[in-house]
Order: C-alpha cells, then structure tokens, then sequence
C-alpha cells in the first residue's frame, strides 16, 4: 500500500509539472504577446518593448519558464488586469468558497445517493423504485438555474426559512457563522449530483447482487441486510469511486451557475468574469488551479480506489 | 435404516422469467443417511443443481419450490422459512460452488470470509472465530495458514481459493455437505487434490455429502449412492458399484456409452444420444427421455414410468435386462478403426523452437517487470490428415500455440512452416489469401459468434472476405456445409442464440469449414458441452476428417477426449512439450513422468478401477513469469535429481523413433515405481 501511495504521488508530480508547462505556453499564446494584451490596443511598439525588458519577455523561453516556476513557488500569479489585486490574493479569497460549496455539496450528495442507490436496487421493480428513478430523471433533466429558482421560490419566498443569498463576508468563518445561506446553494448543487450518483450506485448494486459471492454469503447464513452492508456496499462503490473521480474538476469550475444565483463570489464567478474582460491573468490563474484539482481530484480517487478494492493495490 | 438425516419428499421447483415458467424439479424425491454420500449426475438442465439449491433455498431469482417437502435434521426446510433456512445455512449444512473465483468476495480478507459463519452460528468473540477459522484453512492442506488469513482472494491459485470455499463451508462443522460442480472450473490435478481432500474431511467430521457433478469419473470412486436426474426427475438411483456395473434405465446406459472412455482408443464411432432434452417450459407426457430413446414404444409416449425398486431403482418401462453384458462392452474395441492411424505421410505443419513470451503488464513508468513464457521452444511436426492433439492443464501454453498457428499471434522467435512454407517470410498479402488454409474452431461457440448476425451471414462471410464467387455460389456452399454438419438449411436464417450448444458447435465447424481448409486448430471444441452432445461433435469431426481429408490440430484438457480422436499426442506442461508421440503408445507406455502422473490423476468413470490410483500428481504447477530452472516439471516431479535443475533436459527416443520424450530420467516401464 505504501509503495503504492508513493508512486501514486510521484506519477502526479509529473502530471503537475505538465500542467505548468501547458499554463506557461498558454500565457504565450495570448493574442499579441502579453504586452499587448496588458497595454491594449494604444501601447506604442517603444512601450512594448520596454515592457518586455522589464519583464523578462526577451530572454530564451526556457529561461521565462524557469523564473515563471519561480515565482510560481513564491505563490506569484501576477497580477490582475483589471481589478488591480494580485491573481494570488483574489484566489485566496474565492478558492477557499469555491471548496466549501463543492465538497459540502458532494459528500451530502453521496451520502443521500448511496444509501438511494441501494434501496432501489434491492426494491428493484417495486412502486419505490419507480418513484426514485422518475425523480432521479427530473432532477438530471431539470436546468441548475431553474432547480434553484424553484429552490428559491419555495424555501425562500413561500416558506421563509432559508434566505436567498449566501453569506457574504469574507472569512471562512463568517460562511460557517452565516450557515443557513448555505443550505439552499448545496442543495442545489447536490440534487443533481445526487440524480446520477444514484443511478449508478443502483446498477452497480444490482450487478453486484447477481454475484456468486453474494450467493455465497447467502448460504453461510447471512441476512439480506447484513450481506448489502458487509458485501455488497463495497464492491458496488467502486464504480462509483471512478465517476466521483472524473466529476470532480467539472464540479470544481462549474459552480458558475449556482454562485451567480446566490451572489456567492467563487471561482465560477471569478473565471466568468475575468474571462469577459480578457483579464488573462486570472483567467490562466483559474486555470492552473483546475489543473491541480483535477491532478489531486484522480489521486485521491486512485487512493480510495485502492482502499476499497485489493486487487488494485497488489497490480500496482 | 436408521433415521435419515434428509428427506427429500415430491419437490417441484419452478422457474418463472418474463415470458415463461421452466419445471425445473418435478417430483425429486430421495433420502439421505447420516455420514452417507449421494452422488447427483446429469446434464445440463436435468435439475441436478436445482436440486441442490433448492435444499437451501438459494433458487435463482424467480424460482420457487411449488410443492413438497425437505426435512433436515428433524426439520421442515420448506415451512419453516427464511429464518429457519439462515439457520442451517452455512451451520448444519454446508455448500461448495462450482467457480472459486467468483464464489468469493474479493474485497474480504480471505479470514474475515472464513470467519463469518462462525460468528454467525455461533456465540463466540472474534479473536476465537479467527483462530478457529485459521485452523480451519490449516485442515483443507493450506499452506501458511496464518499468512492466508490476511491474503484477499485474488493472490490465491483457482485450487487454493476453492479450499478457502470449502474452508467456509466446513468451519461450522455441518452434517451435509452440498458440493456443486465442485471441481469442474479446475484443472485435472487441482480437481483430484480437491476432491481427495472432500474425501479426508468428510470420513473426519462424519459428514454427509451430495456431490453434483456432470462428471461421472468425479462420482465413481467418491459417493456410496448415485442418482442419475432426467429433465428434471431421477432416472434412475442405486448404489454406486451396482450403477456403474449394471445401469437399468436405458438413459443412464445411453450415457455411459456415450463416454469417450469407454471407445478405448478410438475404435468405433461413439455411441450418440440422439436429439436435445426436452423443452421443460412445456408439459411433458409419458417418459421424458422417450423421445431420444431407441427402445421407446408406444406406453412410453403416454404413460409416465414411475421410479420403483428398493435398492436399485429406476423409472423406465423397458429397462435394460440384468442379464445383459456390460453395456460398455459393446462399444468397446474389436472392429476396425473407422480411419487407420495416421503415422506417416507428408508433414503438413512444422513448428521449430516456437517461443512466445507476453509483457506482463505495468504503467508507463514501469519498465523491466519480465515476461511470461507462455510457450518456451516447442518443436513439432503435424502430418497431413491426422488428428495432432496437444493435452496439457491451463496455462500450458497449448492455446496460445493454437493462435499463433492460425495467425492471431506473432511467435517471439522460431517458425511455423506451412505446406513447406515459413509464415514469418511471407508478406501480408500472401498471409492473407494463406489463413483461409487454416481454419479455427473455438471453445465458446456462442462467444465466436456476432449475436446480431444470421447464422447465413456468418457462414458466408470467410467466402465473402476471400471474394470466393457470387452469392447464388455462396449460398449454395452454405447449404451444402449444413448438410454435413447435420443442419437443417433453414438454419441461415436463423440468429445464433436460437440454436442449443452441441448446434451452434456444429456451426463453428461449418464455419471452419466454409474455406475448405487443410487444417483446422480446434482449441477444446467440446470442453462446454454435455457427454452426449460431445459424442456427437466427436463423432461428426471424424466424419468431415475422413470425407474431406481434414488435419486437425486438436487442442484440450480432457485426456479422454484426446485419447479418443488423436493420431499423435503432444503433452504440454508449463509451456514445454515434454512427450510426443502416437497416441496409442503415450497412453499406454508413458515415457514422461508428468504424462504418469495427469493419467494416475484422471477419474476414471469406473468405481472398480479404484486402488491401483498409481501416483497422482501433487503440488501445483509454477508461475510462468518465472518458470523453474532446468527442468520446468522438476518442482512436482516425484523422481526428480540435481541434475534436472541444472540442465534442461533434451529431447530424445528411448522407446523408438516417433516417440520423442524430453527427460533426463524418461520411465522405461510406463510406471513410476519402476524407474525410482
């Protein structure tokens, strides 16, 4: 498992250095060169070229490359075009936002998908099965924007119990001390998610129940619960591991839709925005740290992956 | 008698799906001592399994038993429901399924598996199950038990992990043993260590045990009683020796003349049942093997024959006299063989030192992990017209020699000359037209067929890829290809799936033979079929061999089989051909002890040839990622010295040209006592 773990870490240093790489020639790519990006349409040549003196864009590419890693390490991203604060500092307040809705809004989707999961699949072809599956299906089809405008509308306005918009201070503490703005963004967020999960996590049961092993545990005795708890619930997670895994990053720059409707500055909010006004290097900011999350994203699944299922930790 | 410990009373099992009800069980009925052995055979679909599963209630989704009873241990198995069967489960009743390697949970420890049922039936701790269940895996010949315990299922071998099954089933130390298929999905010296082993333990705990097996060499030296079960019935029931010697219903006959033990070195075409089961969604009328019974007469028809006689007892109207030789006499040798031995003529296939090693696999990042040898310098010459059999265990290397044969595998080093050409010198183009020369036929004849295409379209398409004249041409080929494999040629429009197992073989063979090749790599063409269906692809093979002058390269397991069809043998073991020679003289004068010890091991379907069992072979057969120094059988070999991990042994011909051996201490006798 050790062994494992380090060449898990190792192989996604690697996949990271990439990323890097890719962000760096990104940033050369920009139209014009990133002088004419940061000057616009009126610097003169004499300025662009002064530009780039000053800031390296003259020297050898593998040398800007290695001063851009440098920096990179001193948490420097440059500085936004337009809203005058450094790329660091505006993720450091958005980042932070961004994790608690999508991590929360995950694990409360899995926690209501599995156990969903499960009980269709043992109530397969039974009234609850319907039922979940033609929720599950409205809830896929139905637009984010418009789940939370009903969200809103009922929880909101018809029953006020939760307000509209989402904390809006700053800290991670005032978030949490303002919680129940909270409520009705995971919601949104989860009930989605929560619609494909348990899709999955049914059929990976009922594949799982047709198993001999299944069969197996029957005949030594064991009740139908205690087999689904202690048998079959593990191997009916690792589809589910694999999915969680992909969706991820796509959660991760995604939140778009949910934080504009709740006014809940984020990551989404932030890349939206920097990408109307060309506002590069934010834009590549953002971009980097989707890199990192979907790198960590694939780790961490590979590591629950093997933490659920031996075979893969002997392969590898 | 004494009390029997389980009474089987009338049972009728149904099987409902979407679109039909299958009697699967109609009127099972049987007793089982304490300490006794029944032996459960038949074949596929006459209820033996159901039967055994249905004494648990394990049916498969949408079964039901309708009526009847099952009394166990004083009770009622059938009325006294879920609670009372989870009671016994696993408790007083044991069971062993077919396939080890998906019996077992693979993300359970192999102790917390073996542990369960005692923490279940019984009130102890866990450190006090472990410990138990560690002994337990001590007791099935596991070695390092302690170690075991925290192994998952997938680091165990197939043989291993079907002792773990047993393991589980035993630990509560129950008073049956329900063992399906037991050994069916092993190989032939994991399925006699196994089947030994069921032996030692059940004469230790004083079990009683049913054994379910297609197999009757597995039962006959294994079980005191036999019921032998007919679309969804028994046949027939009698003590084992007094089955073997004397079977009265004309089906359990029909069976035994149907094995290709029994055609002892291919003499006469093996006795065929003909036709399939009967369909059991449908309700049947007088006997249900009527249809498929050359004595059958008119009160078979419509009356049911009901199973009557103490001891030996049958249901059959016309059963076989008592007096009546011994029904496998008749069969036996003593007319001409249908094709003289081939063991000369012109050498149609050459393979010289042929390697193969696969890649094991690994990461981008992972370089240098080895290989595994599946094939380690084989040399061999099949001659035309004859039947090349090559008999080893899985991972012998046998089918990869077969695929690389027909083309679907490039050999690492050596050559594979065809009709005096080197496959490997040819361009792509000459490989192509060269294929439709050798044909392949495949173990799983449902698998090797596109699901969605007419059985027409399949057979014509090898004519159409060679662009081998137009469609009224083709079809009228296809029509003809029909015929000979005893086809109705309506079957073209028809889809796969429609056509039962022995059928659809039949049309692999058409299919090999659209391109009228010269030689045919048939890679264990029966192994998934019943006896009697087997016999009839035997037999027909034969047939299209003689008429159309077919060289098979014929590979499989099952010595019987090989024994039967083949001119030449070739014995594999762990990607070596260790012996080679004609088929006749390997069987009866083996020079390799590993040829010894798979014949020692092979059930015999004959309970009077118990004893003189000779050496069966133990131990397990190495990992060919790392195959042993020297000698590669020299870890399992009984007569083994230093010098057969030093040098690899050569080939040679101690009993005579043809008959090659690679050995440094080849058996002179045939037997191992003589040559230690």
């Amino acid at each position: 498992m050790t062994g494992f773990l380090v060449k898990r870490l190792l192989q996604a240093l690697v996949v990271l250095f990439l990323v890097t790489i890719i962000v760096f020639l990104l940033l050369h790519a920009l139209p014009g060169g990133p002088a004419r990006a940061i000057l616009g349409p009126k610097g003169t040549p004499q300025q662009i070229a002064h530009f780039n003196e000053v800031q390296g864009y003259n020297n050898p590419l593998p040398v800007q490359y290695w001063d851009y890693l440098v920096r990179l390490f001193h948490g420097n991203l440059g500085e936004s075009y337009k809203l005058n604060e450094s790329v660091s500092s505006l993720l450091g307040q958005r980042l932070p936002k961004t994790l608690i809705l999508t991590v929360l809004a995950t694990i409360v989707a899995v926690a209501v998908a599995v156990p969903l999961g499960l009980l269709q699949a043992v109530r397969r072809g039974k009234p609850a099965d319907y039922l979940l599956t033609a929720g599950a299906f409205l809830a896929y089809a139905t637009p984010v924007f418009f789940l939370g405008l009903i969200l809103i509308i009922v929880f909101s306005q018809a029953i006020p119990i939760f307000p509209a918009e989402a904390p809006q201070g700053t800290s991670i503490g005032s978030i949490f001390s303002g919680f129940s703005g909270m409520i009705l963004p995971i919601a949104t967020m989860a009930l989605g998610i929560i619609a494909m999960f348990s899709r999955y996590m049914r059929s990976a049961t009922l594949d799982n129940l047709t198993e001999e092993y299944v069969r197996t545990a029957m005949a030594k005795g064991q009740s139908s619960r205690r087999i689904l708890a202690k048998h079959v619930l593990r191997n009916a997670l690792i589809p589910l591991v694999t999915l969680l895994g992909l969706y991820l990053p796509t959660l991760f720059s995604g939140a778009l839709v949910v934080e504009s409707m709740f006014n809940y500055p984020g990551m989404g909010l932030l890349f939206w925005n920097a990408a109307q006004g060309s506002d590069f290097p934010v834009l590549l900011g953002v971009t980097l740290v989707v890199g990192v999350a979907t790198v960590v994203g694939s780790l961490v699944t590979d590591i629950v992956y093997a933490v659920l299922d031996p075979r893969i930790r002997s392969v590898s | 008698m004494s009390e029997p410990l389980l009474s089987v009373d009338d049972l009728h099992v149904e099987i409902a799906s979407r679109d039909r009800t299958v009697h699967a069980l109609d009127g099972v009925n049987f007793d089982l001592a304490p300490g006794e052995a029944l032996g459960v055979v038949g074949e596929s679909g006459s209820g033996k399994t159901m039967t055994a599963l249905s004494l648990l209630g394990l049916l498969p989704s949408g079964g039901s038993v309708t009526r009847g009873s099952v009394r166990f241990d004083g009770d009622d198995l059938i009325a006294g429901g879920d609670r009372k069967l989870r009671d016994v489960r696993g408790n007083t009743m044991g069971v062993v399924f077919q396939d080890p390697l998906t019996s077992l949970n693979p993300t359970m420890t192999i102790g917390a598996q073996v542990a369960e049922p005692l923490l279940l039936h019984h009130d102890i701790g866990k450190k006090e199950a472990w410990a138990r269940a560690q002994d337990m895996l001590g007791l099935v010949g596991m070695p390092q038990p302690a170690e075991r315990m925290k192994n998952y299922p997938h680091q165990l071998s197939g043989g291993m992990r079907q002792r773990v099954a047993i393991a589980m089933a035993l630990v509560c130390e129950p008073k049956l043993l329900i063992a399906d298929e037991p050994t069916t999905a092993l190989d032939v010296t994991t399925q006699h260590q196994i089947l030994e082993l069921i032996d030692d333990l059940r004469s230790r705990l004083g079990m009683a045990m049913i054994l379910v097996t297609h197999d009757l060499g597995v039962i006959a030296n294994r079980v005191d009683r036999v019921a032998v079960m007919y679309a969804g019935k028994i046949a027939e029931t009698a003590g084992v020796r007094s089955l073997f010697r004397a079977p009265r219903h004309r089906y359990t006959e029909a069976l035994f003349a149907a094995l290709p033990e029994k055609a002892v070195i291919g003499a006469t075409e093996l006795r065929t049942i003909p036709g399939l089961p009967p369909n059991l969604a449908v309700e049947q009328h007088g006997c249900r093997f009527a249809a498929r019974c050359a004595y059958a007469t008119d009160v078979c028809r419509t009356e049911e024959p009901a199973l009557t006689g103490d001891d030996h007892a049958f249901a059959c109207f016309h059963p076989v006299p008592l007096d009546a030789a011994d029904p496998l006499d008749d069969v036996a040798p003593g007319g001409q063989r249908h094709t003289p031995a081939v063991t000369s003529g012109a050498p149609l296939l050459e393979i010289t030192d042929l390697r193969k090693d696969f890649p094991l696999r690994g990461g981008p990042f992972a370089r240098g992990r080895g290989t595994v040898s599946a094939v380690g310098g084989v040399t061999l010459t099949v001659r035309k017209g004859e039947t090349f059999g090559v008999v080893g265990e899985s991972g012998c290397g046998k089918t990869t020699i077969g695929r690389m044969v027909a083309g679907l595998e490039d050999p690492t080093s050596g050559s594979i000359t065809f009709e005096g050409r080197d496959l490997a010198t040819m361009t792509r183009a000459e490989r192509r037209r060269h294929r439709k020369s050798i044909q392949l036929m495949f173990q799983d004849s449902t698998a090797a067929m596109d699901p969605r295409m007419r059985v027409g379209t399949i057979l014509r398409e090898p004519l159409v890829i060679q662009g081998a004249g137009d469609r009224a041409e083709q079809d009228k080929i296809v029509a003809e290809l029909l015929d000979a494999v005893g086809l109705p040629r309506g079957a073209v429009d028809r889809y796969p799936h429609e056509f039962s197992g022995g059928q659809r073989q039949r049309l692999g063979l058409a299919r090999a033979l659209t391109l009228s090749p010269e030689l045919i790599v048939a890679d264990e063409p029966v192994s998934a079929l019943d006896v009697s269906v087997q016999a009839q692809i035997l037999n027909l093979m034969r047939e299209l061999q003689r008429d159309r002058e077919l060289t098979y390269l014929f590979i499989s397991h099952d010595l019987a089989v090989i024994r039967y069809l083949a001119d030449t043998v070739g014995v594999m073991y762990l990607g070596k051909l260790v012996e080679c020679g004609p088929a006749d003289q390997v069987y009866a004068r083996p020079l390799h002890p590993y040829t010894r010890g798979l014949l020692d091991t092979v059930n015999v379907p004959d309970p009077e040839a118990a004893g003189d069992g000779g050496t069966p072979l133990g131990g397990e057969t190495p990992s060919a990622a790392n195959p042993p120094s020297g000698c590669r059988f020299r870890t399992r070999c009984p007569i083994a010295q230093d010098i057969c991990a030093k040098v690899e042994p050569a080939v040679t011909t101690p009993a005579g040209e043809g008959h090659q051996v690679a050995c440094h201490f080849p058996l002179a006798g045939g037997a191992l006592q003589d040559a230690a």
